[in-house]
């Protein structure tokens, strides 16, 4: 039996607020700041913002993006 | 299909490319680099990357060579960066790679030099680092013909 036109109605609403769903959660993820350091060993760490390591490393980088300021627009 | 364990990749990536990373900053290696030469290596690296918003180089001993602004400002905080990564970990760090929702900081340690950049966000790391790294090569091998 063919679905009745409401249902194809909403189908496609869900299915476009899951597409939405997925797209805001992979943003966030994306967006999350981190801080990684690697050693000459090959080896690598990230610290959180929350540690102390991690929170000086995110001063020393705003106090570099302060000083880089904004790039010029074309 | 034979297929070799993770851990003997793992163990084999470690002893093969240790010696890559061997080449961590030496005070002494950064001498007779000029400032024309390093401004010149920044602005190669400005061109061949889209996303960079302002970088500066330095010598091993923490002296500015080239910055895009203000060089004492970039030299004291490269050093506090610096500073603050060498004291996260029990070693000395080679490179480093911070994402803010300001922007992106990357910082690099090579053949006695150092490079420090930031950029937009959602920049390509690894495309950055590569830039970072040949920048920083391409001036000391210029350093090491002049001598």
């Amino acid at each position: 039996m063919p679905p009745k036109p409401h249902r194809i109605l909403l189908d496609r609403v869900s299915g476009y607020a899951d597409e939405a769903a997925a797209f805001m959660r992979r943003r966030r993820v994306a967006r999350r700041p981190f801080a990684r350091l690697y050693y000459p060993s090959g080896r690598s760490r990230d610290h959180a913002g929350d540690s102390t390591a991690g929170a000086e490393l995110f001063v020393a980088a705003g106090r570099l993006i302060e000083v880089a300021g904004k790039r010029p627009k074309p | 299909m034979a297929q070799t364990t993770t851990t003997v990749i793992q163990e084999a990536r470690a002893r093969d490319t240790v010696g890559i990373f061997n080449d961590v900053p030496d005070a002494a290696a950064t001498e007779a680099v000029s400032g024309d030469s390093a401004e010149a290596a920044l602005a190669f690296l400005a061109e061949v990357s889209p996303d960079l918003r302002g970088a500066a180089i330095l010598g091993g001993d923490g002296s500015v060579l080239a910055a895009a602004g203000e060089p004492e400002r970039w030299g004291e905080d490269a050093a506090v960066l610096f500073a603050a990564a060498d004291a996260a970990g029990d070693e000395a760090v080679e490179q480093v790679h911070i994402a803010t929702e300001q922007g992106e900081v990357f910082a690099l340690r090579h053949e006695g030099l150092a490079a420090v950049a930031v950029t937009d966000r959602f920049a390509l790391a690894s495309l950055m680092l590569f830039d970072m790294r040949a920048t920083l090569r391409e001036l000391a091998r210029g350093r090491a013909d002049a001598s």
